[in-house]
């Protein structure tokens, strides 16, 4: 379906609120972080870096998520829309994956004596980033629409794989990295304060994805409309 | 002052900033479309 001027200045607007609320929710996580949750005995403050690093992560492999997700959809219907929506979520999940590869190892330097280590789940998710940074560069290296899409509908598939493994690398392999204490079978072992605060971190992270894909998918739209206009 | 206090405000930091630019591009690039087609 062809974009029109009206239709994206809607999904222009929807993303220029989401985003404004979740840049607003984001500054109530901080607030809460800093005031509200107690310091942890043994890590001290590093241990609050907890609510900015785990919310991003979540972000950044749901956005990777929903571009496998939608790139199939693509590859089965061959609606444009999921290709513009996949290419929206991809920058996205980059920007959070930005947050999670520098908060990570800004935590880890206090607390595992190292700013890096070349174990499962770190080494995953740098190549998990940097599949995604060739998923961008393929886009802007293609230029025309329904090949450029294919291709990429390809790469993004691939990198969907990787982020279950991802998840269960820290019981497979031996690694510094601490196992999930939510996102687990059993009850989350947090006290509540902390508990509180990181589900409204990724109810926070999660508007804030939201928004900034809405408003991206907008632009990308709004761009194409104006381009057909002018043809 | 708590242990490990630098290490959270420059993990702070650094996620507030990188949120701001981007957002902050996106929600300029937004605002420039729908005043430009008003």
């Amino acid at each position: 379906m062809k974009p029109t001027i009206s239709s994206s200045r809607g999904i222009i607007k929807w993303g220029v609120g989401l985003t404004i609320i979740g840049l607003a929710a984001l500054a109530v996580i901080y607030v809460l972080a800093l005031a509200y949750t107690p310091f942890e005995v043994r890590q001290g403050a590093a241990q609050k870096i907890f609510y900015v690093h785990v919310p991003a992560a979540w972000s950044a492999m749901m956005a990777f998520s929903l571009v496998g997700l939608v790139s199939i959809l693509y590859l089965w219907l061959r609606d444009e829309r999921l290709d513009a929506f996949a290419a929206a979520s991809a920058e996205v999940g980059l920007v959070f994956s930005v947050i999670m590869l520098t908060t990570g190892p800004i935590w880890g330097k206090p607390i595992w004596g190292t700013w890096w280590t070349w174990d499962a789940r770190l080494t995953l998710t740098l190549i998990l980033f940097l599949l995604f940074l060739g998923y961008m560069t393929l886009r802007s290296a293609i230029h025309d629409p329904a090949e450029r899409a294919r291709f990429s509908a390809v790469v993004g598939i691939m990198g969907m794989v990787l982020v279950p493994f991802i998840h269960v690398s820290v019981y497979l392999f031996r690694t510094l990295h601490p196992k999930p204490i939510v996102l687990k079978a059993s009850a989350p072992s947090l006290p509540p304060e902390m508990l509180r605060t990181l589900l409204l971190g990724f109810l926070a992270a999660s508007v804030l994805y939201l928004g900034f894909v809405v408003l991206r998918y907008g632009l990308a739209r709004h761009a194409m409309a104006e381009l057909d206009e002018e043809n | 002052m708590p242990e490990n206090t630098s290490y959270m405000i420059a993990a702070y930091v650094v996620a507030a900033v990188v949120y701001l630019v981007y957002g902050g591009s996106l929600l300029a690039r937004g605002f420039r479309a729908l005043r430009k087609d008003r």
